[in-house]
């Protein structure tokens, strides 16, 4: 019991990192899993943070409603983004919401009412560790719903090949804009969530450096299942503090090496349903071979 | 009106190492679709490697700036054969090869870290051509007139090689697709190579002079010449290095007015704004030609 | 629906254009496909075949010309509207989703049809399941038509290619269309799978569809089509019943080329 306990005063703060970026990378994984790559993530967060942060001091609100509106600024956000740049091609649209980014932090720094500028803003909330398990739970629930409806075939379609995807009727656009909603609000939430658990936010929180490691955690994880996205999180936030134990010097390059392995020699991600299917292929060949009764 | 053109100058030299930059980052972009989140690092590299040759190796900066050169060069052709040329077997896409990119930023830019013991370094003054010239009543630092003449060159000659030779259009055409390209009798691989070497090694010449220039030889250099460089790739349109370089000018210009005229805090906010005007307003940039349509 | 709107053909195309660039790859091509016939669709490599297709369902935009399906307009519509009036199709390089398991690329055919609103789907509503249930099964059932049923739970990409091939038309048929465009369904098939495609055509056809088919093989064509129309170079050579098409002088010199033209090379050598 008591290790137990010097393990959660040592590492608590990760899992709940950990859980964070788990949101995140599933708000990314949600425009990935139609074939859009989008950095707006990052946005959302911002909406949803410091609209979390300004209606928690100056409306009073509790923690869940504040969750609620960022969720609901987000989407909102995201709609707009998709209205915007969904008309771009791929290459375009992930330049496009690259820079995004890059404006956000501009925005944020300039309108010190709303965000407190370059001094940041103090949150008077923090989320307690129950809640925010109970928070990435029903945010994952939403997406084993999606992935099991018929929107998560829609999606697999879109991204494989939207072409033809449209030529069996599916809207490819209309998918993405959706898309882009969920992205919206549980990116939102993410941000909210990250609010409360570091009780300070400044346009430093929500900047490149998130972008990446969102993007890098959703492919590591994998991303053609929505749980790939929750393991990369957990790998790539766990990464550094193990890192910090064995290589204290370099903690960042073993990071960046270990991404770096992974990816050449998993490019799917560590989480690939249909790596499955091909094994199950694989022996099938095998064992229909070696057996007598072809 | 001297300061007005003074300050013209400088915006327009300025610009000019973010276009320098932009215009490698772009040509990885479009001939070879890698959005690579760790071109800024081959610029601090460059930076540092040539930082060592005046400060440790005491030779003339002519030579730091073709080592710095030839330093982003390798450095790009060894990201290239590393992290992106093990997933082009695999077409694993744009995602996995930016993926890789964010390790190798990770790992270069804290590398870099190390090389300069997290201090800004800045060339002696004397080892570089630092000095003022008159031009009438106007004076221009010396480095700066470089740097303009540097990109105008560089421009001109990639825009040519791309357009007019034949190792330009195989470069094209490898943009388009990379089995075409290989069907079509272009070697798809020495193309890549090429390329990325290019590439690497225009952004370590901005590398270099923008530490000499801004007195600023660390790892936050790339860094800020990738914000920089990228936006100009926006708005000029990443598959016409003509557009990079116009865009590049023109943000240095309107940089240097705006914290002269306007205000300091505000340059980024007139940067970025523009940026997204041209992503509403014009989304394939200055130069951008229509898409390639695909079914 | 009254006799004169069943003695309309179903598909018309009106000279239609289309270039890329410089390059005319349908140059102002007309014919007409009738309710409840299999229509071939011929002409020699790069004749504007598959882009004809493309045209048809919105993949193109036609340079001008006008296509018709029931009277209506397609040139400007989108791919997915044109599907939902009832026009699905096949691609001549297998074009199936990666990741995706025999069973569900047809599902995803069956997207126009699938009974229930997504966000009921969503929600898993009792309809919505029941909905999804009958689904499968329809969509298993045309598994079974094209014999691949016994591979349902499969990834489609490890199987054969006459086998994606087959899977493809039962994804094609998940939205009950009425127009089926085939894009060369027996391409590397050989003639007993290929005649088995054919008698899968006229099952078909003989259910209420119509099928538009591009098909090289001449003996198919000639057995199994009702019409046909010959293109080359994006212009019409010859369209009417199968035997006289190809007895046409100008389609043989297109398939055969020029007698003298023979001889000519013949005398080179
Ligand atoms: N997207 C495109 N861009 C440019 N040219 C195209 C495009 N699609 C087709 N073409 C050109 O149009 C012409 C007709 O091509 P199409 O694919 O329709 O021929 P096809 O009759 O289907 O031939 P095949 O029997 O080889 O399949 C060709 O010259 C081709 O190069
Ligand atoms: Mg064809």
């Amino acid at each position: 019991m008591e290790t137990l306990l010097d393990l959660w005063a040592a590492y608590g703060s990760t899992i709940a990192f950990a859980m964070v970026n788990a949101l995140f990378a599933l708000s990314t994984y949600a425009v990935l899993s139609t074939g859009v790559l989008s950095f707006t993530t990052v946005v959302f967060a911002a909406v949803g943070g410091f609209l979390a942060a300004q209606s928690v001091a100056h409306l009073g609100i509790g923690l869940w409603p504040a969750f609620a509106l960022a969720g609901i600024g987000g989407a909102v956000a995201g709609s707009v983004v998709a209205a915007a740049f969904l008309k771009l091609d791929s290459h375009w649209m992930a330049l496009a919401s690259l820079a995004l980014v890059l404006i956000t932090r501009v925005t944020v720094l300039n309108t010190p009412l709303l965000t407190g500028g370059v001094n940041g803003l103090v949150v008077p909330m923090s989320v307690p560790m129950g809640d925010l398990v109970i928070l990435l739970a029903l945010v994952a629930a939403v997406f084993w719903r999606l992935h099991r409806s018929w929107y998560g075939l829609a999606a697999r379609a879109v991204r494989e090949d939207a072409a033809v995807a449209s030529t069996m009727g599916i809207p490819p656009r209309g998918i993405q804009f959706t898309a882009f909603v969920i992205s919206g609000a549980v990116g939102g939430i993410g941000g909210a969530a990250l609010a409360f658990t570091l009780q300070f936010i400044s346009p430093e929180t929500y900047f490149i450096g998130m972008a990446f490691t969102m993007i890098a955690s959703t492919v590591l994880g994998g991303s053609f299942h929505w749980f790939g996205p929750i393991v990369g999180a957990a790998v790539f936030t766990a990464l550094p503090v193990t890192m910090q134990s064995v290589l204290p010097a370099i903690e960042d390059v073993a990071k960046g090496v270990v991404l770096l392995v992974i990816m050449i020699f998993l490019p799917r991600g560590l989480v690939d349903p249909r790596a499955v299917g091909l094994r199950r292929a694989a022996r099938r060949r095998v064992s229909a071979e070696e057996g007598t009764d072809v | 009106m001297i300061l007005f053109l003074e300050q013209a100058l400088n915006g327009w030299a300025l610009g000019s190492l973010y276009a320098l930059f932009g215009i490698g980052f772009g040509l990885v972009f479009s001939t070879l679709g890698i959005l690579n989140a760790a071109h800024g690092t081959y610029a601090s590299w460059a930076a540092i490697v040539g930082y060592y040759v005046v400060e440790r190796a005491g030779l003339p900066f002519p030579v730091a700036v073709g080592v710095g050169v030839a330093a982003g060069g390798l450095l790009a052709l060894a990201v290239d054969q590393i992290a992106f040329q093990p997933l082009r077997s695999r077409k694993a896409g744009m995602l996995g090869a930016l993926i890789t990119s964010i390790a190798f930023w990770i790992i270069l830019d804290s590398l870099a870290g190390f090389a300069t013991e997290q201090q800004s370094l800045a060339f002696p003054a004397a080892s570089f051509p630092s000095g003022m010239i008159d031009i009438g009543p106007m004076k221009v630092g010396q480095l700066q007139l470089i740097i303009i003449a540097v990109l105008i060159v560089c421009t001109i000659g990639i825009h040519l090689l791309i357009q007019k030779t034949r190792l330009g259009t195989a470069m094209r055409a490898v943009g388009w697709n990379e089995v075409a390209a290989a069907l079509g009798g272009v070697n798809a691989r020495m193309v890549i190579l090429l390329t990325a070497f290019l590439a690497g090694a225009t952004s370590g010449l901005a590398g270099v002079l923008a530490g000499a220039a801004t007195s600023n030889v660390s790892f936050t250099l790339g860094e800020g010449l990738m914000l920089k460089g990228f936006a100009a790739v926006v708005v000029g349109g990443y598959d016409d290095v003509r557009g990079t370089a116009i865009a590049g000018i023109l943000l240095g210009i309107i940089e240097v007015f705006v914290a002269q005229y306007v205000s300091t805090a505000l340059r980024d906010g007139f940067t970025y704004s523009l940026l997204l005007i041209f992503l509403v307003a014009r989304p394939r940039g200055l130069f951008g030609s229509a898409g390639f349509v695909r079914a | 629906m009254s006799d004169a709107a069943l003695s309309r053909p179903l598909l018309e195309l009106d000279t239609v254009v289309k270039t890329f660039g410089g390059v005319t790859a349908v140059g102002g091509l007309s014919t007409r496909v009738t309710r409840g016939s299999v229509h071939g669709l011929i002409g020699p490599n790069g004749a504007g075949k598959t882009t004809l297709i493309n045209l048809i369902t919105g993949l193109f935009h036609p340079t001008s010309g006008a296509i018709r399906f029931e009277g209506r307009s397609l040139e400007a519509m989108q791919p997915q509207a044109i599907a939902t009036l009832g026009i699905t199709r096949t691609y001549q390089n297998v074009r199936l989703f990666s990741g995706m398991t025999v069973l569900e690329q047809v599902m995803t055919g069956c997207w126009l049809t699938r009974e229930v609103g997504v966000f009921a789907s969503f929600l898993g509503l009792p309809s919505a399941r029941a909905a999804w249930v009958r689904t499968r099964e329809h969509a298993l059932s045309l598994l079974a038509r094209v014999s691949m049923d016994h591979r349902a739970d499969e990834l489609a990409e490890t199987l054969s290619y006459g086998e994606q091939r087959r899977i493809e038309i039962a994804r094609a048929l998940g939205s009950r269309p009425k127009l089926l465009l085939l894009d060369e369904p027996t391409a590397g098939m050989n003639h007993q799978e290929a005649t088995a495609i054919g008698r899968l055509v006229h099952e078909l056809r003989d259910a209420g569809l119509t099928i538009l088919m591009v098909e090289h093989n001449m003996g198919l064509v000639t057995e199994f089509c009702d019409d046909c129309t010959v293109v080359n170079f994006g212009r019409l050579l010859a369209t009417g019943d199968p035997a006289t098409c190809l007895a046409d002088p100008d389609v043989q010199e297109a398939y055969f080329g020029r007698k003298t033209d023979a001889e000519r090379i013949q005398a080179l050598r």
